[in-house]
């Protein structure tokens, strides 16, 4: 990719001091690296090219000038940050009016917002469940009707002739059903696609994605992940269901909708970034746990996507929505199954029991494992590079909302074709088994009395074909089959994720690994004189569907754990773990995790655990924004209207200072406020001058503040009349009088350790007098990254 | 007898039980005599099932376990009435029948239609033995014969009866152990024809047989369907339908042939070709997304580069 702009490079790797001329073309001729330092230390050049642009204005020659007029336009790439998306304020704001109102608070307030936080909890949980089971259901009764249209119109026409006509039946009727999906998608609620877990991710890592816990994005993610699991298309519903129960934890822990602007009076202590974020990390492990029947993988994934704010109290809350979830969905789905009072029915995903005797594995199969770990890997690597590539085509070239709705039809309609294709010049046929594991049966060409083997792998859903590669007898399927079957439906599921879908990846992954886990099986059994001892194909099927997952999305922990639950077999908890974390290695040697190639795609500024490593050279002066705008702790309205308003400059946290009298020399740091505390007070008027002439005015209270949560007007909305302007503003109530700061010469590892563990926003630098020099944000931070040629740094950008 | 291996710290406890159970031989061979070989092969905990066994491997046998019984003899009250050993007489005579019937309509299967009447004489004479209801004299056979030792022979004699019917569903074709339901009829009257009809051109040739039996054959396959769904079928239909099936298919060659592979791949390369027009078009005409970039302020570099050389010397 030659218009991938250039990286500037931090590595202290000998570079030529000619390459530096080599790249001038590169840059437009604008973009000259200006400054290059020889240090000691063996001649190494240090490029700080991009960094001196802005800031050396007296140096900007006329030429300069009419290039920085227009911004530079540079096509998407996976090196940028968005100017988008914000942090969450996780840190709590410590102002005068919340500690009045802790004072104010009784013993008991605080034991009941203990036991609404449960209440919250189990809420949460059963809400989940509900909606896991309606999507459940709801998929299972449209599929049946599509496959039993399908299928009767496939025998109708395998006696009299014109199965082409079948096919055509059966694409038009996926293409439609996703259409249906892809359009409300696509039209209504872009952040709904995919499979939402890299959204939550970067939630719980404290990014505030635009829209993506809203009631609309619940119901066009629900709705959407019907339709494209009953179009065909190679996809899950287990993805989808994490988000879902993230949205449903914000929603019900505020106790109110915005979108439906009701408002319950309840729970309204929890409206704010703190409290909402630990509910989604509530919701997302209830939605894990209802989609794989997995109460403890919910908790463990909570724990690791969102590691960095957990307590006791909080994961044990956590457990216990993931409890309630797991079992509403028993519940239900039991009356559904006209079973009622079953709890023992897991997830949504149901691999079925793995008899003991039958998956009982050996020492000597250990290396096996891991050798089919290593496969996963790889073969997870490829899959990772390739949907890559088709992202970032996708992001160029496919953006307009009709475009993503037609290649999504497209899909489907391939998916149903490359399906007939299969299923029609397959000659594998197996006798229909007593018990009907298989739910819909084709026969086409074969003896009556006997059913297409490659039928049970397509024509059915995902979800049926991962159980029946589980847990048919051996012998079911044939290595041909198995072997083609993977190929087709890898490549079917690399191409379909990330179109505008709603639609996870676990499920697809989980076949293509169970369909050469299982061909690995019955290869093993065949090359061996003594087969017996290899006989379950199924154990390898599910090791395989194990590596290949991990593969593919790189969970460690949380993964095993899911995938042993899913089981309901302990003795499984050592192979899967050899295997994912084999699958790991290999597959990071090559890329990185699906989930986080596509958080990176979307420009979001993600903090990873730790600092990239040989940053600590780095330090906050090198990292932070400056100049910063400062307000006075007593400010004139207009300054702060007028700040507020300048969109070249959408700050959101300001420093407070106070002025030292009759000095030119920059204020000291008193405090910081918020842009959302700004506009609640600009709306609620609370003006020095008025509070004098106004005696009796009602106090602002914190109140105030959360009942504008989550959506703050924007500055535009408020209006300030030309007297208003000239008023003063006392800031000192409201603004955060103990601010987190650090001094000049911190290192970037310390600077970012601190944003990780309190949950910063905004982070002052000041000087040895306690003057601001900077501010560092969580972009400053998360621009840094290692590649592969040492620290490098990415360009934020308007998208 | 394994069980004095097995458990020897029970010893006491098994040595009776073990001495009961032998009396109940003993009785029984002592009161019957003809019947005396064929019930202790019947009653023999060797081969419980097994009925095809020559006889002379287990007459020594036997004839020690006569003998030693005779040595010991417990009280009245210990040992079974004549009630009761006559019940067992009727049980193990009933036995056998069944299981004669049932090996000899193994292949092709015919257990339920042969073998109900056996099976519900079986079922009554059991279901005798173990009411609580008390026999003539105050006695109920249910302990005695049922109860009184941990291997429960005829318990578990019956318990493999019973597990065949249940796995053959031959409930669904049996009409109160009276005879075979309506359904079941029919379709065997449909059965006999199809096979006719097959057996009318099976010299000739298959394709004229293809043709003219597909009628009889297709309404065999629907009828058999439907009683499928109703659940009115029995392992004897279930394997009468599969023969049918594989001499339609198999033998006679009738299922379909693949025939419209050019219309089929015409179609799908049709569609294959789609997205590849899809994704060129939106290559080339589609306009490119470009981001505009940004320039964060940032502290002016002079300073920072000013602090390093300050720090280098």
């Amino acid at each position: 990719m030659a218009n991938i702009a250039k990286k500037v490079s931090w590595s202290s790797r000998a570079e030529e001091s000619g390459a530096a001329g080599e790249r001038t073309p590169l840059f437009n001729g604008s973009e000259q690296p200006r400054l290059s330092r020889q240090l000691s230390g063996g001649g190494s050049v240090f490029q700080i090219g991009r960094l001196s642009t802005v800031d050396l204005e007296e140096e900007i020659t006329s030429d300069e000038d009419s290039l920085r007029g227009r911004p530079k336009e540079i096509p998407h790439n996976e090196k940028l940050l968005s100017l988008k998306y914000e942090s969450l304020d996780y840190d709590n704001i410590e102002n005068q009016l919340f500690l009045e109102e802790e004072r104010r608070m009784s013993y008991m307030g605080f034991r009941c917002l203990e036991i609404s936080r449960w209440v919250v909890c189990g809420l949460i949980g059963f809400l989940t469940g509900l909606i896991a089971c309606f999507i459940d259901i709801a998929v299972e009764e449209l599929a049946g009707i599509k496959y039993r249209v399908v299928k009767q119109n496939i025998e109708k026409f395998t006696e009299v002739g014109g199965l082409s006509i079948s096919l055509i039946l059966w694409a038009v009727l996926n293409a439609s059903i996703v259409m249906l999906g892809a359009i409300i998608v696509a039209f209504f609620e872009p952040i709904a696609a995919g499979s939402g877990i890299p959204q939550i991710k970067c939630y719980l890592n404290g990014v505030k994605i635009p829209r993506v816990v809203r009631l609309k994005t619940l119901v066009v993610k629900v709705c959407g992940v019907i339709c494209s699991v009953v179009g065909g298309l190679a996809v899950g519903k287990e993805g989808p269901m994490i988000h879902s129960g993230a949205v449903v934890a914000a929603g019900v822990s505020q106790g109110r909708s915005t979108s439906l602007k009701r408002d319950f009076k309840i729970f309204e202590y929890f409206r704010r970034d703190t409290e909402k974020r630990d509910f989604v990390s509530a919701g997302a492990a209830a939605g894990v746990s209802a989609a794989f029947g997995a109460p403890v993988g919910g908790v463990l994934f909570a724990l690791e996507e969102g590691a960095s704010f957990w307590n006791q109290m909080l994961t044990w809350r956590i457990f216990f929505a993931s409890m309630i979830s797991t079992f509403t969905l028993n519940f239900f789905l039991s009356i559904y199954h006209k079973n009622p009072g079953d709890l023992s029915n897991p997830g949504l995903i149901n691999f079925g029991r793995f008899e003991s005797d039958s998956g009982a594995y050996n020492l000597y199969e250990i290396p096996l494992f891991i050798a089919m770990g290593a496969i996963g890997g790889l073969l997870g690597a490829l899959f990772n590079v390739l949907n890559y590539w088709l992202t970032i085509f996708r992001i160029r070239y496919v953006h307009r909302p009709c475009l993503q709705v037609m290649e999504a039809m497209l899909v489907a309609a391939v998916t149903a074709t490359v399906s007939f294709t299969m299923i029609y010049f397959s000659n594998d046929c197996q006798p229909l088994g007593p018990e009907h594991n298989e739910e819909y049966p084709l026969q086409l060409f074969c003896a009556d009395g006997e059913y297409n083997s490659m039928a049970t792998a397509f024509f059915n859903t995902p979800e049926r074909s991962v159980r029946s590669l589980f847990h048919n007898q051996p012998g079911t399927y044939n290595p041909l089959t198995l072997g083609l079957f993977t190929l087709t439906y890898f490549f079917l599921a690399c191409w379909t994720y990330g179109l505008a879908v709603s639609a996870g990846v676990f499920i697809p992954s989980l076949l293509i690994g169970a369909a050469w886990g299982r061909l690995f099986g019955i290869l093993l059994a065949s090359i061996t004189s003594n087969g017996s001892i290899w006989a379950d194909p199924g154990k390898y099927a599910l090791i395989g569907a194990a590596a290949q997952l991990g593969g593919i999305v790189r969970m460690t922990l949380s993964l095993t754990v899911i995938m042993v639950e899913a089981t309901g077999n302990v003795t499984y908890g050592l192979p899967i773990m050899l295997v994912l974390m084999t699958a790991k290695i290999v597959g990071d040697y090559f890329v990185e995790g699906l989930y986080d190639i596509h958080i990176k795609l979307q420009s979001v500024p993600f903090l990873h655990l730790e600092a990239p490593a040989t940053s600590h050279w780095l330090t906050a002066r090198e990292v932070m924004g400056s100049p910063v705008t400062c307000l006075n702790r007593i400010e004139k309205v207009g300054t702060i209207v007028d700040i507020l308003s300048n969109t070249s400059t959408n700050h959101n946290g300001f420093p407070v200072v106070v002025q030292v009298t009759g000095s030119d020399e920059p204020a000291k740091l008193c405090g910081l406020i918020l842009r959302s505390q700004l506009i609640v007070l600009l709306k609620h008027k609370v003006f020095v001058e008025l509070a004098r002439s106004r005696l009796t005015q009602r106090k602002l209270q914190l109140k105030d503040f959360r009942d504008a949560y989550p959506r703050f007007p924007p500055i535009q909305s408020i209006h300030v009349s030309q007297d208003e302007r000239e008023c003063m503003m006392d800031l000192t109530e409201f603004m955060n009088a103990t601010p987190y700061t650090v001094p000049q010469e911190t290192s970037l590892p310390r600077v970012f350790k601190l944003f990780r563990a309190l949950g910063l926003r905004h982070l002052v630098v000041v000087d040895d007098e306690n003057r601001v020099v900077g501010l560092v944000t969580r972009k400053d931070l998360a621009r840094y990254h290692l590649g592969k040629h040492g620290l490098e740094e990415l360009q934020v950008a308007q998208t | 007898m394994s069980l004095h291996k097995n458990s020897p710290f029970l010893v006491l406890l098994v040595l009776s039980t073990y001495a009961l159970a032998s009396s109940v031989g003993g009785n029984l061979t002592a009161s019957d005599s003809a019947d005396k070989l064929k019930q202790s092969l019947s009653l023999s905990p060797a081969a419980p099932v097994v009925v095809g066994v020559d006889s002379t491997v287990f007459k020594p046998g036997v004839d020690s376990l006569f003998s030693l019984n005779l040595l010991s003899s417990f009280p009245e009250d210990l040992e079974i009435s004549d009630y009761c050993s006559d019940l067992l007489h009727i049980f193990g005579q009933r036995y056998v029948a069944y299981v004669n019937c049932l090996v000899t309509a193994a292949r092709p299967v015919k257990v339920c239609q042969n073998c109900f009447s056996s099976y519900g004489s079986l079922m009554n004479i059991y279901t005798n033995i173990s009411s609580d209801q008390m026999g003539p004299g105050n006695v109920s056979c249910r302990d005695s014969l049922l109860r009184s030792d941990h291997l429960m022979l005829v318990y578990l004699l019956y318990s493999n009866m019973e597990d065949i019917w249940t796995k053959s569903a031959c409930d669904n074709c049996i009409k109160g152990f009276q005879s075979l339901t309506n359904d079941t009829l029919y379709f065997i009257s449909t059965l006999n024809q199809t096979l006719t009809c097959f057996e009318k051109y099976q010299q000739g040739n298959h394709t004229e047989l293809c043709k003219d039996c597909k009628n009889a054959y297709r309404d065999l396959n629907e009828l058999y369907s439907r009683m499928e769904t109703n659940l009115t079928m029995c392992i004897d239909i279930e394997d009468s339908m599969n023969m049918t099936r594989r001499l339609w298919s198999k033998n006679f060659n009738c299922s379909f042939p693949r025939e419209e592979t050019v219309p089929v791949i015409a179609v799908s390369s049709f569609m294959l070709f789609l997205p590849i027009i899809f994704y060129l078009s939106s290559f080339l005409h589609s306009e490119q997304k470009k981001r505009k970039l940004i320039h964060p302020k940032r502290a002016k570099s002079y300073t920072t580069l000013m602090n390093i050389q300050d720090k280098l010397s």
